[in-house]
């Protein structure tokens, strides 16, 4: 019964002084709001990473063109060409699906709608590679890549730009720089990856793109897709092998392309995600402290303006354990409020900000238990000098305190 | 015997000044008395009961509260006896302002570890001696001075105390209502209640059964009726 007297004198004292306490408890709801956002903030972004790494299938490698250096200097820029993935693709030693394109912007017209579009020259091997599924129509085949068929696919959000629909333009022509292109099919939504957004995209097979869009055989990077349980090393051993040999560099020189392995690449921006998230975090968490500074102060207020009370309490028989614990619950108390307040702030910013950006929004559980317990734990710490002195009042003296 | 004190002391340093409030109080008190320590202020009589209430050690002497030795008790140990044997009424009534009547007078139970349940029916029951039954859910701001200080003495009586102490206890009061409150210890005295008061007004000691006169920290005289 005493722990209950004491919750509740602390809730009729934090309530009888309202405005007071919220002043105090300012600092920890802020301190809290922010650790909460950006803990938020943190999680979202690597949700949205992983999401993202997802699309690319299971596993993906990227290979890009990149300069040659010759002794330390840049001598010129060796392309990937279509060539260089036919040799790749001939390679059957490795389980691997070799998916090269290219891409560019180009001015896309159908009826009296124009959009500038990002078009990609892909094989049909690419779309299972990226894990794309098609919405509506069909993807197109080796037959018409090989035939150089002007047929395209539309990403998710196509249709709409071009003032139409999937189901109307289906079917139809559309114009790429004059010249007619089918649209045989319309990709599902796919969802930003963050760095680009395949549903803006359009998707021509890629000898059609070399040929009669781009007029080069310059691919722009190529994605080898492996299974998860693939030895990433030898597999990267034999693309340079092979690469190595089609391009001619000799014992010594250095690759003219480079190898991107997604998921070492997400470990570090997910680490690099950590240690800004925990950075700004801990910056956040000072002003919990600080808080609890301002805590300790009010409740010093509190033990001078309520001395006669605590006369009273004692000369009743409340032991200094019995007082102590009361304003350490007043103080704990005071803590808490202001972190459920601040986590209620810091969730909705987060919310805000997510459906702003289009993210996905993610609150970690335990950073919101988390943060309440440090709440309750600032409360305990400043709270214990100002609950002592009051524990150690004189019952004789205070009960006469003016 | 329920007090028992020998040659008991109490010394403050104020400044660089030594006071003697209490020079040697040697007195004790039977069960069912009804006491009025009189004096003026400064006489050392507060002091004196600060030390007999437990509120406050002597710092020489000897004191017995039931036969217990107690003034060599840590703080902890005096507050169980406060909460045990002594009641007390204050002139200013210390009533919690945020409790109601009831909550005021559960409060020394709460600290005694009394369960919620009994402690509501034997905090009843105290407002009931005090005629106060009806007011029980009031807060003391909806009570009038007289009904206050009957709070606070069920508030004391709550816990069924070895001595009841009373600082003044009609000071705040007027004469009408501090007769009532008079009136009443009258009759809890009357029912084996030990009573001890402190006072300076001579028609309030008067009504008492044996008068303490305190002057200068020793015991001037001590009539009984």
């Amino acid at each position: 019964m005493l722990v209950e007297e004491s919750i509740r004198s602390a809730i009729s004292s934090i309530k009888t002084n309202g405005v007071r306490s919220f002043l105090t408890a300012l600092a920890i709801i802020i301190g809290t709001a922010a650790v909460i956002s950006v803990i938020g903030i943190g999680s979202s972004a690597e949700k949205a990473l992983e999401a993202s790494i997802d699309d690319l299938g299971p596993r993906t490698l990227s290979i890009f063109p990149s300069q040659r250096k010759r002794g330390g200097i840049a001598s010129g820029f060796n392309p990937l060409v279509i060539k260089d993935a036919e040799a790749l693709a001939k390679n059957n030693e490795h389980n691997w699906l070799i998916a090269p394109a290219m891409s560019g912007n180009r001015q896309i017209k159908y009826k009296n709608s124009n959009m500038n579009g990002e078009i990609n020259g892909y094989l049909p091997v690419n779309f299972e590679v990226r894990g794309f599924d098609i919405g509506s129509g069909r993807l197109f085949t080796e037959k018409e890549n090989l035939g150089r068929k002007r047929v395209i696919i539309l990403g998710s959000k196509v249709p709409g730009e071009l003032k139409t629909s999937a189901r109307e333009i289906l079917n139809k022509d559309i114009l790429i720089a004059g010249t007619s292109y089918t649209v045989i099919g319309v990709l599902k939504e796919e969802g930003s990856t963050g760095w680009q957004n395949p549903d803006d995209d359009l998707y021509v097979p890629l000898l059609t793109a070399a040929q009669r869009i781009f007029g080069t055989d310059r691919l722009g990077w190529i994605n080898v897709g492996i299974s998860n349980d693939t030895n990433v090393d030898y597999v990267m051993m034999t693309i340079e092998q092979i690469l190595r040999q089609k391009h001619d560099i000799g014992p010594g020189g250095e690759n003219d392309f480079r190898i991107n392995d997604w998921s070492q690449f997400s470990d570090l921006r997910r680490q690099a995600t950590g240690i800004f998230t925990a950075l700004i975090a801990g910056i956040a968490g000072i002003s919990l402290i600080v808080g609890g500074i301002g805590v300790m102060n009010i409740m010093l207020v509190s033990v001078t303006e309520r001395t006669r009370e605590i006369g009273l309490r004692k000369a009743l028989g409340a032991t200094q354990k019995s007082i102590m614990m009361q304003f350490i619950i007043e103080a704990v108390l005071l803590c808490i409020l202001g972190g459920l307040l601040g986590i209620f702030i810091g969730v909705s910013l987060l919310y805000l900000f997510t459906s702003l950006n289009d993210w996905i929004f993610y609150m970690p559980l335990s950073a919101v238990f988390g943060s309440i317990t440090f709440c309750a734990l600032v409360g305990l710490f400043f709270g214990i000098w100002p609950a002592k002195r009051a524990a150690k009042l004189d019952p004789a003296v205070s009960l006469r305190y003016e | 015997m329920i007090i028992k004190t020998e040659a008991l002391t109490k010394h403050y340093q104020v400044g660089s000044e030594k006071v003697e409030a209490l020079k040697g109080i040697t007195f004790s008190v039977e069960r069912g008395e009804f006491i009025s320590i009189m004096g003026p202020s400064g006489s050392g009589k507060t002091t004196l009961m600060n030390i007999i209430g437990c509120l406050d050690t002597p710092t020489n002497g000897t004191y017995f509260l039931n036969n217990k030795p107690v003034s060599e008790l840590t703080d902890d140990e005096l507050a169980h006896i406060r909460n045990d044997e002594i009641g007390f009424v204050f002139q200013s009534f210390h009533l919690l302002a945020r409790n109601s009547a009831l909550e005021n007078v559960m409060l020394p139970l709460k600290y005694a570890g009394e369960n919620k349940k009994n402690a509501i029916i034997r905090s009843n029951e105290a407002l009931d001696k005090v005629g106060l039954s009806d007011r029980s859910s009031h807060s003391p701001s909806e009570l009038s001075g007289g009904q206050q200080q009957r709070v606070a003495i069920a508030r004391a009586l709550v816990n069924k105390p070895s001595i009841l102490f009373a600082d003044e206890p009609t000071g705040n009061l007027d004469s009408k209502t501090g007769e009532d409150v008079m009136n009443l210890f009258k009759e809890l005295n009357d029912n084996g209640q030990t009573i001890i008061l402190i006072t300076h007004e001579d028609s309030i000691a008067q009504q008492s059964k044996r008068i303490i006169t305190i002057m200068d920290g020793l015991i001037k005289s001590d009539i009984k009726e």
